[in-house]
């Protein structure tokens, strides 16, 4: 039968299966609708921002130059800029704030809100073309460059930190901890621009997504191409964030370590290696599947700017260039899409949380 | 913050306490460099006029040759895309880079801690409502939020520390929550409460002074992440254009051509600025947080010490002739160990100790807690801590001595000849396997040929029965067993692949009366059944009279008595088990006054010289003070180490 | 009312919420751990009473009770002739000054960051007394010493963490008496200090009954502890007392078979008087679902039919003995 590594709960057999089941859908189910909630949220803190702070996107923009009188009439209706902000409710509301007695299906927060059920999110001041359709595929870029960073920076971090860990207190210990102390006090954009100034010396392509014209190849070397743009900036965020993670599982390993059950499994007899596999890797990654759940936010952090060093197109880059030429919708936008994938993929983090760990199914 | 609360007490104590940190924190290196970092750069930040070679924004005498020179006699570090020293503008960057930090800090400080604190100390609605709050600005992606914010206001420096220090605080929330739910879970505060303490009190007299390390600990984090923030900041061109922070210097010299002219000392300087407070900050929140919160450094994979025998047999061993008679299963032999550790003596947890077990033999272990029980216990199968090391002695298995073994033939022995029964607290299992996995693992580790189908799963069952747990309870964590169970579970592993001997290590400790009475009937049972050989550690005197045959009295690492059962109740010759068993409650004697032994057992790296019992025997006399007695041999099956029993039999 | 009946305790009963409440949850859904179901009791002055029962028996509940650490689902708390059952800060602060508490866990019950002088001052300031500085001094000294912490001097600068298990205890026994309590409840106060240091940790408590004429609540889960210094002994299970009366009744001619059962496991320490053991199978069952009829039915080892159905009512043994079994009504 094999050891099996990650017990799964549905081989239950006692009263605890049912029990446990039901919890686990009610675990999931709260989850989800957490994540609702917080993306409504977001969604609301997205237009009061951009309403309420002196760079009121939708009115700069009518004032415009580049904009014709039609166009601006056109944004006019699509925001609803004739529309009071919000109903004020009243009832709820002495200071009378916003206003009144009109129909609440007919504000600008409303229109606002059934924009973006529409998959509308404005037109870009700079391009002319729907910040929908910009960001589109620019979601797609920042997915890739954050998905392949992830997936190597948590594989090498995982195998350095239990290296660290297993060898604590030798000299391999102290490289892997001082050389994560080092590279996570790197800025992120520093760290990308050392690491451009070295790639020019080799020859790799500097900037962008493919090499212009590079369409037109066969698949398998525009894949190539593609790789090759990569290389730097999925360098840069790994070495980044895998000092994190070695430094996470190697404390989180030590714990592991020192606890009894481990002693009990030696006293077993079992080999340092069946040790470390079957009794101690996988209760040191719960802490940090969390981790990498909390900080999921923060890596976006990290997107941003490699994608401004690197001219990757990515969302970053959207809200980089946004930022100087003062593109709000564009801003507005990105920061939205940027905010839901995370609140998705923290989501996702959570529940496998609750997946692999046995005791959060029977709290 | 609530620093008001400890001006009540006395400020020397105040001082005496900073003194004795300082004086560990001396010697933590990482603490001390990163501290070294940050206070070279905090004196740059203040003598900064007097340092720079230049004025901080000179550029009238720029000429078009000026731009982009590279490191020279008039400029050290060269120039930058306008002319300018940039030496001098990091030297000036500097005041920027920590006042930001600093301040962006503080509000993160002040809002985060005070949520934190108000969070775990009130609980319930209160808590869920902040925490729930948190968990959302925690998930929402800071930097671009900050960039939005940034880029909505006006990008100055004020504006900039307000939007970093309203939106850093989430961390520190989360963690000053659960260290002061921690806190105010501890028995401690509900005694101040017993007392009549109200919840100002509380907070700052036991709250506060336990939070407060871990916070400060968290601002030195908070700064250095301020810190990398504004330069983000400045570099995506979102600074303040009238303070040059590095930031904004890597923002210049990036978008104006360094890169293109190769200008490598325009990237280098200010980044390596930036490396420098953060990893200064970062080292010394490691310090901190390894002085305030230490944790060893070693664990159970960490390899041990090697077996040395310094074959010196100075003390009567506790061996007689007869016993050899018998079908003895383990013969320990003048067992010694040491804990190590650097730069002081080494600590004699156990010396000179013998006994022999016999097949379906009991014998109790005896002592008060630090006695070296379970060293002993340990060291049988070199499962010692690292810094523990058997430093004389044999253990003889079945003729074969297991400590002149190496780990592969030691780990067949483990398990399948002796087997051990940890203290069944919830941490001897591991919390995400099953129970019935834990136990089929074993099997399979010592039985290779033992077939992998449903007979595995009829053993496993069989185990799980022979202790009285139903079959269905199998496929069940150990979270979901009770104690009891888990310690039951515990036993069923120990007898999964039939060893011979069995130790159990204060099997019953932390459990109730009735389920202690259940398990000692259990291993009696076990023992006659399948002929165990058992080894019970226990400070209990009662359990040793109910079920063992021979009793090993252990004193401050040393033997104190070894008799068989009967003996040593009726008959003790050792002051040590005198007084215990004087301090033992009899039921059949209500109202008999009991006694205690005065004082405490010596700490194994100061052991007085002499006798180890002399300080609290009621018996001293004063050789005991200057000679260590021997064993010495009152009967064939009885030994003390008292100079009292010298020569009578 | 009786005059000796220093503290009265009537019918006390704490239920908790078994789990958390989700959003949909209907109010009538919620269940119960029953932690004290229906507790009385009186304790007369200068009187040691043990509270006797295994974990999940409800005497940890019970003693926070006492309290006012919790407050009470239904019942009465009388103190001096006075319902101290629900109490403002104000009142309760008073009521704290005359009981006070001393805790299992004496590594835990001492803040690691207070010298002994600051924790046993602590009460003092909390409560305004002995404000100045030389009475404040003698009275934290007197606590000190009376505890057998002598001299008082070498203690009152250290920390917890540099006294032993025992002296910690001390410690904690004398922040309560510096207060001077009429009334000191004992939470397991040796279950977690060796064998050997137990006795001396009883034997002050016993003293302090004598030279301070303090009444002592000292609940254990071992009978065997109880033996030399306690007058009455109150046996509980499941939230209930099942038995009550004096020591020796209790020890020598125990009345409810789980008094039985508990006497009959306690380990004797002579080898010679091993003897036959009642050990109850199972766990104590889980105070959410008490069962119906007698709540000890289920483990009993001489349950008839009868148990089953109805909850057996309190049978006098003696005028200070009573034990709640049906076997026992004739």
């Amino acid at each position: 039968m094999g050891v099996e590594l990650f017990p799964r709960p549905h081989n239950l057999k006692s009263f605890t299966t049912s029990r446990s089941a039901l919890n686990r859908t009610r675990i999931l189910l709260r989850k989800i609708a957490w994540a609702l909630f917080t993306i409504l949220f977001v969604i609301v803190l997205n237009f009061f921002i951009f309403r309420v702070l002196p760079g009121d996107p939708a009115r700069a923009g009518i004032r415009d130059p580049r904009l014709k009188a039609e166009a601006i009439e056109m944004l006019r209706v699509r925001f609803g800029l004739d529309k009071p902000v919000i109903n004020c409710f009243e009832s709820l509301n002495p200071v009378k704030l916003g206003s009144c007695n009109v129909n609440p299906l007919d504000t600008q927060f409303f229109i606002y809100v059934r924009n973006l059920l529409q998959g509308e999110l404005g037109i870009s001041y700079h391009t002319n073309r729907p910040v929908a359709e910009v960001l589109g595929e620019r979601l797609w870029n920042t997915i890739l460059l954050i998905g392949a960073g992830q997936i190597l920076s948590i594989f090498i971090g995982v195998v350095f930190g239990v290296f660290a860990a297993w060898k604590a207190r030798t000299s391999i210990d102290r490289a892997a901890v001082i050389s994560s102390l080092v590279a996570w006090s790197l800025p992120t954009f520093w760290l990308g621009i050392i690491l451009l100034f070295w790639g020019s010396k080799f020859g790799l392509p500097l900037a962008g997504k493919a090499t212009p014209g590079a369409s037109t190849y066969p698949l398998l070397q525009q894949w190539g191409d593609i790789a090759r743009h990569m290389f730097l900036p999925t360098l840069t965020y790994t070495i980044i964030f895998m000092a994190e993670y070695t430094l996470i599982m190697r404390s989180s390993l030590m714990d592991v370590l020192s606890e009894d059950y481990i002693l009990t499994a030696k006293a077993k007899g079992l080999s340092t290696f069946q040790i470390l596999k079957d009794h101690a890797l996988k209760n040191a990654m719960l802490p940090l599947v969390t981790v990498i759940a909390i900080n999921l936010g923060f890596t976006v952090g990290g997107a941003v700017q490699i994608e401004s060093v690197f001219s990757w197109p990515g969302l970053g880059l959207a809200i980089f260039e946004a930022v100087a030429r003062r593109d709000f919708p564009i801003l507005q936008g990105a920061f939205l899409l940027l905010a839901i994938s995370v609140i998705f993929a923290n989501l996702l983090a959570d529940l496998t949380y609750t997946y692999l760990d046995p005791r959060v199914q029977t709290e | 913050m609530q620093s008001s609360t400890k001006i009540t007490e006395p400020k020397n104590q105040w001082t005496a306490r900073l003194l004795e940190f300082w004086r560990v924190f001396n010697k933590n290196r990482m603490g001390v460099i990163g501290l070294g970092m940050i206070g070279t750069l905090v004196i740059i930040a203040i003598f900064a006029p007097l340092i720079a070679p230049y004025d901080s924004s000179s550029t009238e005498s720029a000429q078009i040759g000026d731009i982009y020179n590279p490191p020279s006699a008039a400029h050290l570090l060269g120039t930058d895309d306008a002319g300018q020293d940039i030496l001098s503008n990091f030297i000036f960057g500097t005041r920027v880079s920590l006042i930001v930090g600093t301040f962006a800090a503080f509000i993160s400080i002040i809002i985060g801690g005070t949520l934190g604190l108000i969070a775990g100390f009130n609980g319930g609605r209160t808590d869920n409502l902040i925490m729930r709050f948190t968990d959302i600005m925690l998930v929402i992606p800071d930097l671009p939020l900050i960039v939005v914010l940034v880029a909505l206001t006006k990008p100055s420096l004020l504006n900039i520390i307000i939007v970093v220090g309203l939106l850093g605080w989430t961390t520190t929330a989360r963690v000053v929550r659960s260290q002061t739910l921690a806190v105010k879970s501890r028995k401690f505060v509900l005694r101040a409460r017993g007392i009549g303490a109200g919840n100002r009190h509380i907070i700052s007299h036991h709250i506060l002074p336990l939070v407060m390390p871990i916070l400060v600990v968290q601002a030195v984090l908070v700064v250095s992440n301020a810190v990398l923030t504004e330069s983000t900041l400045a570099f995506l061109g979102l600074g303040d254009p009238s303070a040059l922070s590095w930031g904004q210097m890597l923002n210049y010299a990036f978008g104006r051509g360094a890169m293109s002219i190769g200008a490598w000392w325009a990237l280098a300087v200010p980044g390596i600025g930036i490396v420098w407070v953060v990893l200064g900050l970062t080292l010394l929140g490691q310090g901190l947080e390894q002085v305030l919160n230490p944790r060893l450094e070693t664990h159970h994979l960490t390899p041990g010490r090697p077996v040395v025998q310094n074959e010196r047999d100075e003390f009567g061993s506790g061996k007689s002739a007869d016993e050899k008679s018998g079908n003895i299963l383990l013969d320990v032999q003048n067992l010694s160990v040491n804990y190590v550790a650097d730069g002081r003596p080494p600590a004699r947890a156990v010396e000179n100790v013998s006994f022999t077990l016999k097949e379906g033999e009991l014998m109790g272990l005896v002592g008060e807690s630090g006695c070296g029980k379970t060293t002993l216990m340990l060291s049988l199968l070199r499962l010692l801590p690292s810094a523990g090391q058997i430093v004389n002695g044999k253990v003889f298995f079945k003729e074969k001595d297991l400590t002149a073994l190496n780990e592969e033939e030691l780990n067949i022995v483990r398990w399948s000849g002796i087997s051990i029964i940890f203290q069944g607290a919830m941490n001897a299992l591991n919390p995400v396997r099953t129970v019935g996995d834990q136990i089929s693992e074993a099997i399979i580790r010592h039985l290779p040929d033992f077939p992998r189908d449903k007979r595995l799963d009829e053993r496993v069952i069989e185990l799980l029965d022979l202790v009285g747990i139903a079959s269905d309870q199998k496929e069940n964590f150990p979270h979901q067993y009770s104690g009891g169970m888990r310690q039951r579970a515990m036993i069923a592993m120990a007898l999964a692949c039939n060893p011979q001997v069995v130790i159990a290590d204060e099997p019953t400790t932390a459990l109730d009366v009735m389920i202690q009475a259940q398990i000692l009937e259990l291993l009696d049972d076990l023992r006659k059944k399948l002929g165990l050989a058992i080894i019970f550690v226990t400070h209990d005197l009662g359990v040793v009279a109910e079920i063992c045959d021979k009793v090993l009295v252990m004193y401050g690492g040393v033997t104190a008595e070894y008799a068989d059962v009967d003996t040593v109740y009726n008959e003790p010759r050792h002051p040590y088990t005198q007084e215990l068993i004087k301090a033992f409650p009899d039921l059949t004697k209500p109202k008999k006054k009991l006694t205690s032994i005065p004082g405490y057992p010596p700490r194994l790296d100061a052991l007085p010289a002499g006798c180890r019992f002399a300080p609290r025997c009621p018996a001293v006399f004063d050789r005991c003070h200057i000679e260590q007695p021997p064993l010495h041999k009152l009967g064939d099956m009885h030994f003390a180490s008292c100079h009292l029993v010298e020569g009578s039999k | 009312m009786n005059k000796d009946h220093f503290l009265e305790v009537r019918g006390l009963k704490k239920y908790f919420d078994a789990g958390r409440p989700g959003l949909f949850t209907r109010s009538r859904d919620i269940r119960h751990v029953h932690a004290v179901d229906g507790v009385d009791f009186d304790l007369h002055h200068s009187e040691v009473i043990a509270l006797v029962g295994e974990s999940g028996c409800g005497k940890s509940t019970l003693a926070l009770l006492l309290m006012g650490l919790e407050d009470p689902t239904a019942g009465t708390v009388t103190f001096d002739g006075r319902d101290i059952t629900h109490l403002n800060d104000r009142q309760r602060k008073d009521v704290r000054r005359k009981i006070q508490m001393v805790f299992q866990d004496p590594y835990e019950s001492l803040n690691p960051t207070q010298t002994i002088e600051e924790i046993i001052s602590e009460p003092l300031h909390v409560h305004g007394i002995a404000k100045e500085k030389g009475e404040r001094d003698q009275r934290v000294r007197k606590a000190l010493e009376d505890s057998g912490l002598k001299p008082a001097e070498v203690y009152l600068g250290r920390y917890p963490h540099e006294l032993s298990g025992g002296q910690r205890q001390r410690v904690v026994i004398a922040a309560a008496l510096v207060l001077e309590p009429e009334i000191i409840l004992a939470d397991e106060p040796v279950s977690m200090l060796d064998v050997s240091i137990r006795a001396e940790i009883i034997n002050l408590l016993a003293e302090l009954r004598i030279t301070r004429q303090i009444a002592v609540i000292f609940i254990t889960h071992d009978l065997g502890s109880v033996g030399f210094f306690a007058d009455r002994v109150a046996v509980m299970y499941l939230g209930r007392i099942v038995e009550i009366g004096t020591m020796l009744e209790v020890l020598e001619k125990p009345g409810h078979p789980y008094t039985k059962a508990l006497l009959s496991v306690i380990p004797v320490p002579n080898p010679r008087l091993r003897r036959e053991r009642t050990i109850l199978q199972g766990e104590t069952p889980n105070p959410i679902d008490v069962p119906t009829g007698c709540r000890f039915h289920p483990r009993c080892p001489v349950a008839i039919e009868a148990c089953k159905a109805s909850d057996p009512p309190f049978v006098p043994l003696s005028k200070t003995h009573q034990a709640a079994c049906l076997l026992l009504i004739k």
